[in-house]
């Protein structure tokens, strides 16, 4: 028993070490933000001796973080609203109701899912381009949608796969309609799954960078990471006010994380148990 | 049962029950006969139902993902430039196999399924351990899980910093003497140097899904393991593995496909495919071909190339797992 304990503890130094090394660049990118741009140079690890928050004003208004940063919000508030409610309409079909070809669209569906982005890009582009969808906000919102959509999907219809039937059967009893059970009885129940889905789609649209470069061509229009990645051009001497741009940039993240932490596991992990 | 009751539809269940049965006849059809002009507006649009719920989605999956994959492929066969929509046969491939820089592409997708087992057997050693529980066991997992939300850009600039010739790590590096390493500016380093990040980057993703598999696991069989007495090498070789065999093909499978197509930001942010294109990977070649060298059919036959080597990677490891897990 005390050796088990022992080994508890041998095991215990290396994941504390590593634990360090997973949030040392954080705090390392936070305490550079909040230097003036000659500490940094003259030493880079010391604990800035005052708060600069002027870093993050510089970043915030010079190269047009704002911006980007409402672009993202727009589009990725669009195409989590529709990825839920055409997820949750597909899901609620093919998880409860009976109709000819409901195992072959939802196999169609789970090979769409392992369609990587990389693969269709390029004829995707065009096909926006020629629609006149390209470097627009419905162009992005629908480019998203058709990304994470199979997995919303999947992980709906093995939601409401859990929803005993009687409940819709007592629904269709009660004289609802096969719409009237999804919008009043389904879609309520299915909140903890919609806001696992959500969250988790948020964060891919939110993070997502390939797509919006693909999608957005034009500078204005740039989503925030695609502006996190012309910020090192700018401030290739101003390493502070880098800094500071990438902190713009996580902290919605972060402070949904630290909020959601478990939305966002249940949602990673739906998939896996299920093999 | 007493929620049927209030319900119009009521009657007609009543029906098998011994006593009713001499009235339940006459009033069966009663109901059914006014009915169905009602009904037959109300099944018609019912038995459509499934298809509009559905139609929006499978539209915008048809469209937008099965239809360009699919173009895609055609696509790969005509050519660039002059030779605009014009049939070429393999001659796209043939570029690409010639091409120096896809060629260390393929080499590094090499390299990824070299650095797949230790990809997995980090985050899988780590969810043993707290699932096992280490002191602490709540915070790690709460620590190591958060870097895996943060988007690829931050990530690499973060460690654009942090690998900088004179930043952090190359200091730390020095303060137990051992030489500056230019990490992203050596080509012989740097492909490493971006895995590495990749895996800081991404191995909480895969924690928490092995601490899913552990979840299923039968505690009896660990209590069992302990009263023979075996020790934590042994446990993990003959309880724990065989019984999460399943959680482990699904985190090498999502693990190998994260590497072929979820390390762009970073190639994108931290190197540029530099130094001298030692960090390529396909899904960086496809976005240079299209998006600064205007040469969609040559990036399309590299699309269909990485689809192809993903679907070959995938199929044969859930192959050998699944052999493997036979075995046990």
């Amino acid at each position: 028993m005390s050796g088990t304990r022992l080994a508890k503890w041998v095991v215990a130094v290396p994941m504390a070490a590593l634990a360090l090394a997973t949030i040392y660049p954080l705090v390392f990118t936070t305490n550079v933000a909040m230097k003036t741009r000659r500490e940094y140079i003259l030493d880079r690890f010391s604990l800035s001796d005052s708060l600069h928050w002027d870093n993050i004003v510089k970043a915030w208004t010079s190269v047009g973080m704002s911006r980007y940063f409402l672009n993202s919000v727009i589009v990725v508030a669009c195409s989590v609203a529709l990825l839920l409610l055409l997820g949750s309409m597909a899901g609620f079909a093919l998880a409860r109701l009976r109709f000819r070809g409901s195992s072959t669209l939802f196999l169609g569906i789970l090979a769409a899912l392992f369609v990587p982005f990389q693969v269709i890009m390029v004829p995707l582009a065009r096909i926006m381009g020629d629609t006149g969808l390209i470097d627009t906000y419905p162009g992005l919102v629908l480019a998203y949608v058709a990304q994470f959509l199979p997995f919303t999907i999947f992980l709906m219809t093995s939601f409401y796969s859990t929803v005993p039937p009687e409940i819709v059967d007592a629904a269709r009893i009660d004289g609802n309609t096969v719409y009237g059970v999804y919008w009043r009885i389904m879609l309520p129940m299915g909140t903890p799954a919609l806001l696992s889905v959500g969250v988790l789609n948020a964060l891919f649209c939110w993070n997502d960078v390939l797509i919006s470069l693909l999608m957005m061509p034009s500078s204005e229009n740039r989503t925030l990471m695609v502006g996190v990645t012309s910020l090192r051009g700018q401030y290739s001497d101003d390493i502070p006010t880098f800094a500071s741009g990438v902190l713009i940039a996580a902290v919605p993240v972060l402070l949904v994380y630290l909020f959601l932490q478990r939305q966002i596991a249940d949602g990673v992990t739906a998939g896996a148990t299920k093999g | 049962m007493t929620g049927r009751s209030p319900s119009p539809v009521g009657p007609a269940s009543a029906g098998p029950t011994g006593g009713a049965t001499i009235t339940a006849p006459p009033r069966r059809p009663q109901p059914a006969r006014p009915s169905p002009p009602r009904n037959r507006r109300g099944p018609g649009a019912e038995r459509l139902a499934p298809f509009v719920l559905l139609a929006p989605a499978v539209l915008i999956i048809v469209v937008l993902r099965l239809w360009p994959l699919l173009l895609g492929v055609n696509f790969s066969f005509t050519g660039d430039g002059d030779r605009n929509g014009m049939w070429v046969g393999l001659a796209n491939y043939l570029t690409l196999l010639d091409d120096p820089l896809f060629r260390t592409a393929l080499r590094n997708v090499g390299l990824l399924v070299l650095l797949l087992p230790v990809a997995v057997a980090i985050p899988g050693l780590l969810a043993t351990f707290i699932y096992l529980k280490v002191p602490g066991n709540r915070f790690y997992r709460a620590v190591y899980f958060f870097p895996a939300v943060l988007s690829p850009v931050i990530v690499g600039a973060i460690f654009n910093l942090l690998l900088a010739y004179d930043g952090p790590l190359n200091a730390a590096l020095g303060a137990v003497g051992l030489g500056p390493v230019d990490w992203l500016g050596d080509p012989d380093v740097a492909i490493f140097a971006v895995v590495g990040v990749h895996i800081w980057a991404t191995f909480g993703m895969a924690l928490v899904v092995f601490l899913a598999g552990f979840s299923t696991l039968d505690p009896s069989l660990l209590d069992a393991a302990k009263v023979d007495g075996a020790t934590l090498p042994q446990t993990i070789r003959h309880v724990i593995i065989p019984s999460l065999s399943r959680t482990i093909q699904f985190v090498f499978v999502t693990t190998m496909i994260g590497m072929l197509t979820s390390m762009f930001g970073l190639l994108f942010v931290m190197t540029g495919g530099g130094p001298e294109g030692s960090t390529y990977l396909p899904e960086y070649y496809i976005w240079v071909q299209q998006g600064q060298f205007n040469q969609p059919a040559l990036a399309s036959a590299a699309s269909t190339a990485l689809f192809l080597i993903m679907l070959v990677v995938g199929l044969a490891q859930i192959a050998v797992l699944r052999r493997a897990g036979k075995e046990e």
